[in-house]
């Protein structure tokens, strides 16, 4: 069936059979991989993106859902010039990366969680990031990574609060 | 060859009601997914036809009119958790909601979906069972009402016919100073043994004795129930430690009659009678 949606803040049209994933449109259709696959249940959270700025699992949203609505997947979330963002640099320079598998998830909790709040406790953080999984990191760095961005995000804008 | 599947988005209750009738297709109601879609992996779909409702806004309300509860069957998980109205008057249901699985499946899983694929340790039904909520369920051929309680029979079995769709559920606004709880004892991934969890409302008059009370654990039993026998023996009663040790030793035993003796009791024992304590010190400390 025709699916029409705004991926990465582009219009695409797709057609493609009814009871597949938005998990399975991304990766084999429209050949995105940076949205990863794990378990394929809702338990790991590799394939996180945000939809009409929600985190969800594109492993349990059918393609068809995700008619007229708007995806951001981890290749929407880089900075304006293509370069990797702020919390995905931070994600490096804090160690948060080792295998690499589950980071594109984790940059999609934490970006979600970030658009909520600039001031999260690192208990909200932890919480913020329970439907994703890492068998390398025991997540300490991380939630450092996140930290670390809300803090120069929040400080950022008062500068730019105090300047307007 | 097999059928391709189909998938349809109504924009009403009523057409959504109406494709479930249709003779011509065996249709399933979708909402988040987030069991609909794990259960498509492991077992070949009895359906050929998704009927999503995530986006019916008519089933996704909340409000309180005349001390009566409406809740729409489509609200999120995620939704309830954060509901002014939920928060104020019926805490305990925004507790359920917010032990569900992770942020992703809160964002996705609804009510009426947890309700409907009455899994045994299925959150919310203790809090809706301790409301003696009411279901409300629409098909073409009319419309019922049915108790959650009597609408889930047991672990994945429901009074619900094929063609029906739960629209919302309806329960009254406790009394004034009516406090409520809700706990949670283990984790999904693990054994289902070690998942247990209770729900209560409770309130004492001036003297400390408990005036109200409603107790219903959570995967304990095959069928969701308030355990009346021991809200009767509670009532009037003076609320203190002992009392509620002696009510988790009567809520455990009243579980062993019904369930009979089986190898997860002695577990499941104990851990009612911990949590039964806990939640009483909550509603009536
Ligand atoms: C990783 C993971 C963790 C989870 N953790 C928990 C947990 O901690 N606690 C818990 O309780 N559950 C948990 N669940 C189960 C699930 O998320 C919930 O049961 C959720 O509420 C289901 O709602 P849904 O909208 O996703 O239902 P769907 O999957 O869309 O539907 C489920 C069933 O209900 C039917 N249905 C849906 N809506 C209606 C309606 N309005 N009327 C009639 N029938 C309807 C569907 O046809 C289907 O048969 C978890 C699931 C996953 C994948
Ligand atoms: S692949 Fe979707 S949650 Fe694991
Ligand atoms: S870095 Fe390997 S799974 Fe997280």
């Amino acid at each position: 069936m025709e699916i029409t949606f705004i991926l990465n803040r582009q219009k695409v049209r797709v057609d493609v059979p009814a009871d597949i994933t938005l998990l399975s449109l991304l990766r084999d259709y429209l050949h995105m991989t940076g949205t990863k696959v794990g378990c394929e249940v809702g338990e790991c959270g590799a394939c996180s993106v945000l939809l009409d700025g929600k985190l969800v699992d594109s492993c349990l949203v059918l393609a068809p859902q995700v008619e007229g609505r708007e995806v951001i997947t981890i290749e929407g979330v880089c900075a304006e010039d293509g370069s990797p963002s702020d919390l995905q640099k931070n994600f490096i320079s804090a160690g948060a990366v080792q295998c690499g598998y589950c980071i594109p998830g984790m940059v999609m909790a934490g970006e979600a969680l970030l658009r909520k709040t600039l001031k999260p406790t690192r208990s909200e953080i932890r919480e913020a990031l329970t439907g994703n999984l890492c068998r390398c990191t025991g997540y300490q760095q991380i939630v450092d990574a996140i930290e670390m961005t809300a803090k120069q995000r929040s400080q950022t804008q008062s500068g730019r609060d105090k300047n307007v | 060859m097999m059928k391709e599947m189909d998938y349809i988005r109504p924009n009403s209750i009523e057409e959504a009601v109406q494709i479930l009738s249709d003779p011509g297709r065996r249709g399933k109601l979708l909402a988040g997914g987030t069991d609909l879609l794990v259960q498509k992996r492991v077992d070949p779909p009895d359906y050929d036809c998704f009927v999503d409702i995530s986006r019916l806004s008519e089933i996704q309300q909340i409000r309180v009119s005349d001390g009566v509860f409406y809740l729409g069957a489509g609200v999120t998980h995620a939704v309830i958790a954060q509901d002014p109205l939920i928060l104020k008057y019926v805490s305990f249901l925004a507790q359920a909601c917010l032990s569900v699985g992770s942020p992703q499946i809160r964002n996705t899983g609804t009510l009426g979906g947890n309700v409907a694929n009455a899994a045994a340790c299925a959150d919310s039904l203790p809090a809706l069972v301790c409301l003696d909520a009411v279901a409300h369920l629409r098909s073409k051929r009319g419309e019922r009402q049915m108790l959650v309680t009597e609408l889930v029979k047991g672990p994945h079995e429901t009074a619900l016919e094929t063609d029906e769709l739960i629209t919302h559920f309806t329960f009254l606004q406790p009394p004034p100073g009516v406090k409520t709880h809700f706990i949670k004892i283990g984790r999904r991934n693990a054994q289902s043994i070690s998942r247990l969890s209770i729900a209560a409302m409770g309130r004492k008059d001036k003297n400390g004795n408990v005036d109200f009370i409603r107790i219903c654990p959570g995967a304990a039993t095959p069928r969701t129930m308030r355990f009346t026998e021991v809200e009767t023996y509670l009532m009037g009663k003076q609320a203190c430690e002992e009392l509620y040790v002696d009510a988790g030793q009567r809520m455990a035993a009243r579980m062993v009659e019904i369930t009979g003796v089986r190898w997860s009791t002695e577990y499941k024992e104990v851990a009612l009678k911990a949590i039964t304590e806990r939640v009483l010190r909550e509603v009536l400390g």
